[in-house]
């Protein structure tokens, strides 16, 4: 608060007095809309995971019940395609967020040949159909026997794709990244491994996180291309789309909100770890 | 500000290599197949053979020059109301979430995790002819009285904003949270108004994160199929879904390849006008 | 008990019309039974294999509620000694044949014993077409014998040397009460100004055409040019006068439960799950569609142990607890239509309520209402291209 500001405070009037208070608080408003919105279907995903649908069609209300919750892999195959996309989201995200970090830093600090090749490279796998890209995949693994359909292919194309996001992602960090930082702690007698471990990267972590986080979303959610290259394995997109030609039964719904819960804790664990070490710092 | 390295070496090159070769092998190969199969001809029943059948460029840009161009359209609409939707939120998050972030921008990405199949299928539960949010846009007239949301090329555009909504929010948050906020202070002693201080100093520095938000919406938007199929009528398909017909139902392995060629080129050039138009500082780091 | 059959597979044979009535079906339904291997297949693996790979479409074969086990596939085992990997990844032809016709274009097998397609879909021809399909080893398949007369002689396949059905059902018209009079024929649905944005045609070429065809009065089982231009333009005016709100997969379902939709052109088996005592389904009353999702032998498969489990699957007790279920086993059956003679009686023990519900076990006359759409015009490429222009731009 500048001196300027305080003066001009005492000679307010009420209505001012509310409009900064609205002012000050719009941004917080307009967040919490947003949330709502954007976890509005969620909100009816895990309504109607208390569903006890009239039908196979779990689309209309019809009484709740916690047998969808109690019997939550009554739904045979459910299980193992909730694990298998857990499995390959969890790889395919690290993977992905690790080597395009690693090309992230090459296309932002370096000038080097084949620069805008690599740029095109990267958005390339973004603008391509999902499904020529899929099949063209499934071409390249049936001309090998090194693969085995499932799990290695699946793992396979969801880094691929990911790749992309990762790089753009941690790029959007890195173009806006104040260099002198790095050129301090170097001057202090730093080398540039320890430089990058202990000064870039808890700075561009945030980046990294996110990247991790869209990657993962996006792995998770993938249909397409995993069809094309799943062999007989059934992930948990795969496992819904196939039970919603019949009724998608109300345990779709309940494994969607559990892993969002699950993610959702593993979450305020980290915050509330963090605010006792911080805490025990003080 | 971006210094490049005096010493370079080989350095960028090794940091290249695990990505850019796991991306040759197992994109660039791919593409190379799909670029083959777009000069072919022929049907299912006797085969396809490599015959320079540039046709299926030049018919492909003839008759669904409409389904282009909406999908041009449909994806740049969902992208500016991603933006404008997501700024302030991503702003909120990165200036006032504090130790909150993480848990923030794990809701951001929560409807991701319940299947896009589920999640649409919810979304037409809300929107419903009879829902509740139908009926207050006819009461407020903004609705004709036997209007409705679903099956319409606004469902199309809602659709495809909502999903992509992350894909905005986390490239906007990385930039945003990386602003210095005492630089705002200054911008505002400055200024002397909040909003000239966004404008002039927050705004621009977040520049890369809206660069790289509206690429990550707008160039996987215009090829996609899935919200034009489920909540659009047979008016408002895009060119994802010609694709998608073209491979699967006619098997015109061709065809589709060709007309995938021509989306990629089309989103490339938009790439180039728009780095033009932003700078490709904030496309690809520094002037080259 | 033979009296009947024969006069019953008469009267369906004479009532389903074009596809079925052919000089060796004739010729059939004169003799003892139906199609017999004709002249031995040649060295065929005659033991079983340990696994056999099955896949098929979602919630299509019985369940048994406690142990969520399929009690058919564990009999068997018990029975064969042979385990089936049985794998629910088919939910859509176009999308199943996309990623099969990668292997099998290059010869290489797709480690698939059994997989079921639809007829009235160009996928099913076309495997067999391309040569993609083992024959069956129909000695090992006696029970072949109690295929439904209608099913005998199909045009895709007119001696069932590659396929045998695994259920059938019928497309017609589904309505909600409270939003609408009945909606029962073509008229009604396409042209009603009443219904207009609030109706639904089902995406699929061989379901709509088949029953607009119909309501013109024309045949879709022999397709002839004129006749697809009147179906198709007088689907294409619903069309661009907005009275079609989409062209759907099942996914009419959720809009016609909820009352978005006030009728829908849909598949009978769905419209039983959804619950909703407000919505009825019939057949058009010019006719409706018969699909039939048929089982077949990718190249590649075990021929002699898929033929074992086919043979299997046809003995009327085992089909009649599959289709129908046992409710004092809390055992869900599939609901469909079944291909197998005697299965209703056999479904009558488990359970009567399954076994007297029309649209799982119709009667002669709604059977001579559906038709199957002619499979030449199913590969015509320029009929195909028009319909995906008309539902997809």
């Amino acid at each position: 608060m500048t001196s300027i500001a305080v003066e001009h405070g005492e000679r307010r009037n009420p209505l001012a007095a509310v409009w900064s208070f609205v002012k000050r608080h719009v941004l917080v408003a307009y967040s919490v809309l947003f949330f709502a919105y954007l976890l509005l279907p969620i909100a009816v995903v895990i309504v109607f995971s208390f569903n006890n649908p009239p039908g196979k069609f779990n689309y209309t209300w019809n009484s709740f019940t916690w047998d969808n919750w109690r019997y939550w892999n009554g739904v045979p195959g459910i299980q193992s395609a909730v694990v298998l996309s857990l499995e390959i989201a969890l790889i395919a995200s690290l993977i992905a967020t690790a080597l395009g970090t690693l090309i992230a830093l090459a296309l932002v600090r370096y000038s080097f040949r084949g620069r805008a090749s690599t740029n095109i490279l990267i958005f390339l796998p973004l603008s391509t159909p999902e499904i020529v890209l899929g099949a063209s995949l499934l071409t390249l693994f049936l001309h090998t026997t090194a693969v085995t359909f499932g799990f290695e292919t699946i793992l396979i194309a969801h880094i691929m794709f990911c790749i992309s996001f990762a790089v753009v992602t941690v790029k959007a960090r890195l173009v806006g990244f104040d260099r002198h930082l790095e050129e301090a702690a170097m001057d202090l007698g730093a080398n540039e491994w320890r430089t990058f471990q202990k000064v870039t990267l808890p700075l561009i972590a945030p980046a990294i996180l996110a990247a991790l986080l869209l990657c993962f979303a996006i792995s998770i959610d993938d249909f397409v291309v995993t069809y094309f290259n799943s062999g007989s394995s059934v992930t948990f997109p795969l496992f819904v789309w196939g039970a919603a030609r019949i009724g998608a039964p109300p345990q779709v719904n309940v494994i969607g909100t559990a892993i969002f819960v699950i993610a959702l804790t593993a979450m305020l664990v980290n915050v509330l770890v963090q605010m006792r070490r911080s805490k025990g710092a003080t | 500000m971006n210094v490049f390295h005096r010493h370079q070496g080989a350095t960028p090159y090794l940091l290249l290599l695990p990505g850019v070769l796991f991306l040759s092998v197992f994109f660039v190969v791919p593409l190379g197949f799909l670029a083959y199969q777009s000069l072919e001809s022929g049907n299912i029943d006797f085969g396809y053979a490599f015959t320079w059948q540039w046709s299926n460029y030049w018919d492909a840009i003839q008759n669904y020059r409409g389904e282009f161009i909406r999908s041009i359209e449909y994806a740049a609409i969902a992208t500016f109301f991603a933006l404008v939707a997501s700024y302030p939120v991503a702003y909120w998050i990165a200036f006032r979430g504090g130790r909150w972030k993480n848990l923030l921008l794990l809701f951001i990405v929560a409807p991701f995790f319940v299947t896009y199949l589920i999640r649409t299928l919810a979304w037409e539960t809300i929107l419903s002819d009879h829902g509740f949010v139908v009926r207050t846009l006819q009461t407020l007239h903004l609705l004709g009285s036997n209007g409705r949301l679903l099956a319409t090329g606004t469902a199309v555009v809602a659709g495809i904003t909502y999903n992509f909504l992350p894909f905005m929010a986390l490239p906007l948050y990385v930039s945003l949270e990386q602003i210095d906020a005492r630089m705002i202070e200054a911008a505002e002693d400055l200024y002397a108004s909040k909003w000239h201080a966004f404008w002039r100093v927050t705004f621009p520095l977040s520049l890369p994160g809206v660069v790289a938000g509206t690429l990550l919406t707008f160039i996987p938007a215009a090829g996609d199929f899935i919200n034009a199929q489920l909540l659009g009528g047979p008016q408002n398909h895009m060119i994802g879904n010609v694709i998608q017909s073209k491979f699967l139902e006619l098997t015109d392995y061709p065809a589709a390849a060709a007309m995938s060629f021509i989306l990629m080129a089309g989103i490339l050039v938009f790439v180039f006008l728009y780095a033009r138009l932003v700078g490709t500082e904030q496309l690809t780091g520094t002037a080259a | 008990m033979t009296d009947q059959l024969t006069r019953r597979q008469l009267l369906e044979r004479a009532a389903v019309g074009g596809a079925a009535i052919t000089f060796p079906g004739i010729l059939a339904a004169c003799g003892s039974s139906g199609s017999k291997a004709s002249g031995g297949t040649t060295s065929v693996e005659q033991k079983l294999a340990k696994t056999l790979n099955f896949s098929n479409w979602t919630l299509y074969i019985d369940v048994d509620n406690k142990t969520k086990s399929h009690p058919s596939l564990d009999a068997f085992k018990k029975k064969t000694g042979t385990d089936v990997n049985y794998v629910e990844d088919i939910n859509d032809n176009a999308s199943f044949f996309g990623k099969i016709q990668g292997p099998l274009s290059r010869g290489q097998s797709i480690n698939r014993d059994i997989i079921v397609l639809t007829d009235n879909d160009r996928y099913l021809g076309l495997m067999l077409r391309k040569g993609w399909a083992e024959k069956l080893d129909k000695a090992a398949i006696p029970n072949i014998k109690n295929l439904a007369p209608v099913q005998r002689h199909p045009n895709f396949d007119p001696n069932r040397d590659y396929t045998l059905p695994w259920q059938s059902g019928m497309t017609g018209i589904a309505y909600n009460d409270t939003l609408t009079d009945p909606v029962l024929n073509v008229t009604d649905l396409l042209e009603n100004p009443k219904l207009k944005g609030k109706i639904t045609v089902l995406n699929s070429m061989g379901d709509a055409m088949t029953i607009v065809m119909l309501a013109n009065g024309d045949d879709p089982t022999k397709v002839t040019d004129k006749a697809w231009n009147d179906a198709f333009n007088r689907i294409k005016k619903a069309v661009d006068n907005k009275q079609i709100r989409q062209f759907t997969g099942n996914d009419y379902a959720p809009p016609l439960a909820r009352g978005d939709l006030a009728a829908a052109m849909s598949w009978s088996g769905d419209i039983a799950q959804i619950g909703n005592k407000h919505i009825h389904w019939n057949v058009p009353t010019q006719g409706g569609a018969l699909w039939t999702d048929n089982m077949l032998i990718p190249k590649g498969g075990n021929v002699y142990t898929a033929s074992v489990y086919m043979n299997y699957v046809y003995d009327p007790k085992v089909q009649g607890l599959m289709e129908a279920g046992d409710p004092k086993r809390n055992i869900t059956g599939i609901y469909y239509i079944p291909p197998v003679i005697g299965a209703k009686a056999w479904a009558l023990k488990f359970n009567p309520a399954i076994a007297n519900n029309p649209l799982i076990f119709p009667s002669s006359e709604t059977l001579s209402k559906v038709k199957i759409f002619d499979n030449a015009a199913l590969n015509n490429q320029k009929y195909l291209t028009q319909w995906q222009n008309l539902i997809s731009g």
